[in-house]
């Protein structure tokens, strides 16, 4: 028999499944089973499943589909029946008079959990990037490492600026949430996610015109002013200017960028290059800059509304560093510490030079800029915290550059007060701490060892341990309430209780990340665009928070052959020395490329609609026991995309057989078979070629019918076709006249707003944006890279953006 | 009791057998088989007068088919072939006869491919008139060729892919028909029955590894395990384990030798008939190697159209190997017993539903063998080579 042949299959010889979804025809005989106990009519020789699924059981299925003979093959509908000596699959097994099933049990459970624990961990694919949801401005990673991969570095931009406007400064002071979840670091080291899109940054920086996510839209008339120029405020500013609004910045200092500006030095974010980045703000039409205005010193609230601002974006971050309340706080020689570092970044000369003692007390970033700072200027400097290393909120990488940079850490200590001498500060006194009983949290708070103190001589202390905005001038008639912690109150479209007065940034959370004021600014400029067009404001905020729910992710095993990241060149440690030289020397094009293509791109079209994701987050598949082993344990398939409509990636195939059953039994091409034998097998076309050499006739059933993202309609856009969304009243009159049928009005294709083939039909005004829209660099279109048009996304899986 | 009575199924030709039975009624022949207590040599042991009738009982008129399953899946254990080769007119004869008595229109002989020897000793027998359409059908290779329902997908030109029971093929069989699916040393016995009204008492046994004359065998049903050794000449060294039932077998610790040869006492001590394969595991042997060298095969095997077996065979070789590597851990014991457990439940055919015996046996009657590797970090036997480097972990997950 040859191979083709033993291919060629006749129908499968299966029980007759006498299935019927919804209501049991009148006349039909019937019989009675017991379902988890409860009384269920059911058809004799139907299919168990069917019965179960007619009285509103949900009983697990993977491989059944109602129009194909039972496969048995997924055993995820397995029920116990009395009688049996094990659990048999409901899809498969034939009612019979008084049967008694389980389909609901502990012992099921576990079982169907393993079963999905053995998939998974042959699954090469994941669901949803978890560094997106991790990222506080939900940046489309794997999109834009992706395109970084293919060289189009202008496109990679424009996506990022979906997000974030300033992949640059991120790319150089963001403490990477994202890194930390990156699926990369399963396999052996994580993505160096930040600096990809620091590289392009960087790159796209030296373009006259800044590339921008979308055309800024038509003037609108409206004014916005944004009251502080930090990364929060920019970003709103940003956002504002792009949907059509006219935008004012004012700041109190005398130039742009915030903390990133005054409180982040030289040697980590090179200010002309930070000015470069923010400027991109200004080359939008009607946004302006006024430094040197402080708002409750310069003008109000009220004032700005007098002017004929329509709405207010507060971005006024948290300067005002902590006290220490400890006695001789108020000495000569203790210095706070933003102020150091902002005079230090003016070039005004400050109290600690060559050769002095430098004592900073913290753990956070302003802790280490403060010490590095100090060190560059050459002192001898020891940072004490309370706690352990761990719990320190600058990035462990910052943290092990100071100690290699010649900076001691203390740990344990806490500061009880500051040493006098001379008239001024000669050095701190700490008492040693150890680590609690854990308490209610399970947390071990540090606490005090009683006669363990000891002192630190210095010239310079500067107690680093956090800020909090200064909202002295706040008064009540504002109409704006804070909290007790000095942060504005907002609600969750940042609105304050003033209306069309927003916030966001470190004056509304307290101080934080430079990324997750970027993201407060960009859902900011959302919600003022919202409350511009008159929107419900309590509706925005809910939009918001769906938005901004965070997925819940299964545990899938990766598997990829290793490849270490590509590391960034760093300055040498010898010359960091009284230097305020940019440490980071950036990725080069081909390092950059090389390690955006390491990307395993997390991301799954059927997120939302796989029957795999659903149930293995329903069985808490949220740990996998499989992970790190050999290659020989693991698929990794090359995707078959070079089908018209079909998008086939094997690594996402269960072997449920549905696509094979389907495609031979009803429509009768036969492109699919299980193919090899053993755990190698796999569900695929005859030796594994190309879809498009099958019989196939892209009826799309296939795809349909999978449980999982194996097989999917490729996304097509009706770019051909003008339709005025607003006038059509689906009369159908258009699929009718059709020769081609290409409108068919069958139950497989309709003319809808949202067609089979995906993507939304695009209205009249959407598409002259999108003509317009001309792509920045001269690349090949093809799907994954087509023009992006503003705002227009089909219903869907969850997606994030602005 | 001896191993052995005298050979029968090997040697003694039932001459006029079926004849002797077209001149039976159906019903004086069932009761014939009923009487000689036979039960199927396939590994199961299901009766098979209760096969024969309930595939009469699911006769409508139409077409009724039979299938002697002369495979051999376990290349360890030739026994059709063996028995083809020596008397291969009762195995035809038994088909013949059979038939008569489900009513089969056609039969199949299926073999396996390499069976070069024994197919040309069929084609001769098959040259006698036997009143009933005989083919001879050739399995594609590989250890799941030989699973009932998978060689039914196989005479229906499909992929050797075993098939949800029930239905049963006495119902639903080949090209949905009723059919009867029996193995060849089965058959063979009935024209045995016909003329002598025999006692099926007797099993062809393949007796191989650290014996001095391996071999086929026949024994009598209930012999002890080492009286079938001794048949075999006897153990050429020391013994570690005794290793029943092939591939999906389960491994007894070589004391056992009081075990009988019997479906339900191999059941009781944890394995089970099988593929009829006794192969004696000399000193020296790592047991866990021999589990994890178990699974692999099975992993390469596998249909593949059920997860557990697909997927769970390879997830515990891997764990074995590792194991026997020096990555092993004190949890990885109850996790291989959980995840036998999961196989054996959750398993759509006898492949799956009974490769974890390997385990249960292996882990129970050579608990040091386990324990040295994981704990000690060696060898029990020193011959283990480190092959993986690599064991699976739970990761951290972002
Ligand atoms: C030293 C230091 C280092 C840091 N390093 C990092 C890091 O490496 N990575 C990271 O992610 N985060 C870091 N952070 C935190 C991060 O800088 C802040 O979370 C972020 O900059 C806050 O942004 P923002 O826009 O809310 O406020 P800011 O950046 O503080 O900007 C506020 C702006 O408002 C202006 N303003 C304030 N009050 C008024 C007023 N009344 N009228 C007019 N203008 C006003 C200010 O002049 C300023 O320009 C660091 C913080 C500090 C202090
Ligand atoms: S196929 Fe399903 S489970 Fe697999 S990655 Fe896609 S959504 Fe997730
Ligand atoms: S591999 Fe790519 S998509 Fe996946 S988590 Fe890492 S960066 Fe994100
Ligand atoms: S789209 Fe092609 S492969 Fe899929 S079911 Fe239809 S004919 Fe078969
Ligand atoms: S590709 Fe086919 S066999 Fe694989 S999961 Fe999809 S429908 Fe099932
Ligand atoms: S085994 Fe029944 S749905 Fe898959």
């Amino acid at each position: 028999m040859s191979l083709l042949e033993r291919f060629i299959q006749p129908g499968e010889s299966q029980l007759p499944t006498v299935s019927h979804m919804g209501e049991i025809p009148s006349g039909q005989p019937t019989t009675t089973i017991w379902i988890d106990g409860k009384e269920v009519t059911a058809i004799p020789g139907e299919a168990i499943l069917r019965a179960a699924q007619r009285a509103g059981f949900e009983v697990p299925t993977l491989c059944d589909d109602e129009k194909l003979a039972p496969a048995a093959a997924c055993r995820m509908c397995l029920v116990e029946i009395e009688g049996y000596h094990r659990p048999m699959p409901s899809c498969h097994l034939p009612v019979e008079p008084g049967m008694k099933i389980t389909q609901a049990s502990e012992s099921l459970f576990k079982l169907r959990k393993q079963n999905l624990e053995y998939i998974l961990s042959d699954h090469n694919a994941y669901c949803m990037p978890p560094c997106q949801v991790s990222c506080p401005t939900h940046i489309d990673i794997p999109g834009y490492l992706e395109l970084m991969s293919k060289g189009q570095h202008v496109e990679a931009a424009r996506l990022v600026k979906e997000v974030l406007p300033f992949p640059y400064m991120l790319g150089l002071v963001c403490p990477k949430p994202c890194q930390e979840v990156c699926r990369r670091g399963l396999v052996e080291e994580e993505i160096a996610i930040c600096q990809c899109h620091g590289f392009t940054g960087e790159l796209v920086m030296e373009m006259e015109q800044a590339p921008t996510p979308f055309p800024q839209l038509p003037a609108t008339g409206r004014k916005v002013a944004v009251v502080g120029a930090g990364p929060a405020g920019m970003t709103a500013a940003y956002y504002t200017a792009l949907k059509g609004h006219a935008v004012t910045v004012f700041d109190m200092m005398q130039k742009q960028g915030g903390i990133a500006r005054y409180g982040i030095p030289e040697y980590r974010l090179p200010k002309v290059k930070l000015d470069k980045e923010l400027n991109s703000v200004w080359q939008l039409r009607d946004t302006e800059f006024r430094g040197n205005q402080m708002l409750g010193r310069d003008f109000s609230l009220d004032d700005l509304f007098t002017q004929g601002y329509d709405a207010v974006f507060l971005g006024l971050g948290a300067w005002r560093s902590n006290e220490l309340r400890v006695p001789g706080e108020d000495l000569p020689g203790v210095i706070e510490a933003i102020n150091y570092l902002r005079m230090n970044s003016e070039g005004n000369p400050v109290p600690v030079g060559k050769g002095q003692k430098v004592v900073v007390i913290g753990g956070g970033f302003t802790t280490f800029d403060c010490a590095r700072t100090s060190r560059r200027l050459g002192a001898d400097v020891t940072v004490v915290y309370r706690r352990s290393r761990k719990e320190m909120g600058a990035h462990y990488s910052e943290v092990d550059d100071a100690e290699h940079e010649g900076i001691r850490l203390e740990f344990f200590a806490a500061p009880v007060r500051f040493v006098e001498k001379n008239g001024r500060v000669g050095g701190v006194e700490f008492q040693r701490m150890a680590l609690g009983e854990p308490d209610a949290s399970g947390r071990r708070r540090p606490v005090p060892v009683e006669g363990s103190n000891f002192v630190i001589e210095c010239d310079t202390a500067i107690p680093a341990i956090g800020q909090v905005p200064n909202l002295d001038f706040f008064e009540r008639e504002q109409g704006v309430r804070k909290t007790k912690r000095e942060t504005v109150i907002t609600n969750g479209a940042l609105m304050t209780d003033r209306p069309g007065v927003f916030a966001g940034g470190d004056v509304q959370m307290g101080a934080r990340t430079v990324i997750e004021c970027v993201a407060q600014g960009k859902l900011a400029a959302k919600a003022i665009d919202r409350y511009l067009a008159g929107d419900d404001m309590a509706r925005v905020a809910e939009e918001i928070a769906e938005e901004e729910a965070v997925p819940d992710l299964i545990d899938i095993v990766p598997y990829k052959p290793e490849e270490p990241q590509v590391r960034m060149p760093m300055l040498p440690f010898k010359e960091r020395e009284l230097s305020f030289q940019l440490i980071e020397n950036g990725y080069d094009k081909n390092a950059a490329e090389k390690e955006a293509a390491r990307c395993l791109q997390c991301v799954c079209p059927d997120v939302g609609r796989c029957h795999l994701q659903r149930l293995s987050l329903e069985h808490g598949l949220t740990d996998n026991r499989f992970h790190r082993a050999e290659p020989v344990d693991y698929h990794d398939y090359e995707y078959d995309f070079s089908h018209d409509f079909i998008l086939r990636d094997l690594n996402k195939c269960i072997n449920c057989t549905q696509c094979v059953r389907i495609c031979r039994d009803v429509i009768g091409a036969n492109c699919y078979g299980l193919m090899g034998v053993g755990y190698d097998s796999i569900v695929t076309t005859p030796w594994n070629v190309s879809l498009k050499y099958t019989d196939c006739v892209s009826c799309g059933a296939c795809a349909e019918t999978c449980p999982t993202g194996a097989l999917m309609m490729r996304e097509r856009d009706l770019q051909t076709y003008e339709l005025d969304i607003v006038r059509c009243i689906y009369c159908g009159d258009c699929v009718e006249v059709c020769p081609h049928g290409a409108l068919g009005e069958t139950p497989n294709f309709e003319m809808s707003t949202y067609g089979r083939f995906g993507r939304t039909v695009l209205a009249k005004e959407e598409l002259a944006v999108a003509r317009t829209w001309k792509p920045s660099e001269d690349i090949p279109l093809d799907g994954h890279n087509s023009p992006r048009p503003p705002e227009i996304r089909p219903p869907g899986p969850p997606r994030w953006g602005a | 009791m001896p191993a052995s009575t005298a050979p029968r199924l090997l040697e003694t030709e039932a001459g006029g057998a079926v004849a002797a039975a077209r001149d039976l009624a159906v019903d004086a022949l069932l009761e014939l088989i009923e009487k000689s207590g036979l039960r199927g040599r396939g590994g199961a042991g299901y009766p098979l007068v209760d096969k024969i009738r309930a595939v009469r009982r699911n006769a409508d008129g139409g077409p009724i088919y039979l299938v002697a399953n002369a495979y051999d899946a376990d290349p360890g254990s030739p026994l059709s072939r063996t028995l083809l080769t020596r008397n291969a007119g009762n195995v035809i004869a038994g088909i013949a006869i059979a038939a008569q008595a489900v009513g089969a229109t056609e039969a199949y002989l299926y073999l396996h491919p390499d069976a070069v020897e024994a197919r040309a000793a069929a084609e001769e027998a098959l040259a006698n008139e036997l009143g009933v359409q005989i083919e001879i059908a050739l399995g594609p290779g590989g250890f799941m060729g030989g699973e009932e329902t998978a060689l039914l997908a196989v005479l229906e030109s499909r992929r050797a892919m075993a098939r949800q029971r029930p239905p049963y093929p006495a119902s639903q069989g080949l090209r949905m028909r009723p059919t009867l699916v029996a193995s060849a040393e089965t058959l063979a016995w009935l024209p045995l029955i016909v003329v002598e009204q025999a006692r099926a008492s007797t099993k062809l046994v393949s007796v191989t590894g650290a014996v001095v004359r391996p071999g086929v065998y026949e024994v009598t049903l209930g012999s002890q395990l080492g009286e079938i050794l001794t048949e075999a000449g006897g153990a050429s060294g020391k013994l570690k384990g005794l290793h029943v039932g092939g591939p999906t077998g389960g491994i007894l610790a070589s004391s056992r030798t009081d075990t009988r040869f019997d479906f339900d006492d191999l059941r009781v001590a944890g394995t089970h008939m099988g593929s009829a394969q006794v192969r004696a595991i000399a000193a020296g042997t790592c047991i866990v190697n021999e589990a994890a060298t178990l699974f692999a095969y099975l992993a390469k095997e596998s249909c593949a159209i059920c997860v557990p077996c697909r997927v769970g065979t390879k997830r515990v070789q891997a764990i074995l190997e590792s194991t026997y590597s020096g990555l092993g851990r004190d949890t990885d014991l109850a996790w291989l017993d959980e995840l036998g457990t999961h196989m054996e439940r959750f398993s759509l055919c006898g492949f799956g539903i009974t490769a974890p015996s390997i385990l249960r046996t292996t882990m129970r009657e050579f608990p040091d063998d386990y324990r040295i590797h994981i704990q000690e970090k060696r060898c029990p036997e020193g011959v283990c080579k480190p092959i993986r480097s690599r064991r699976y972990e739970t990761m951290v997950q972002p």
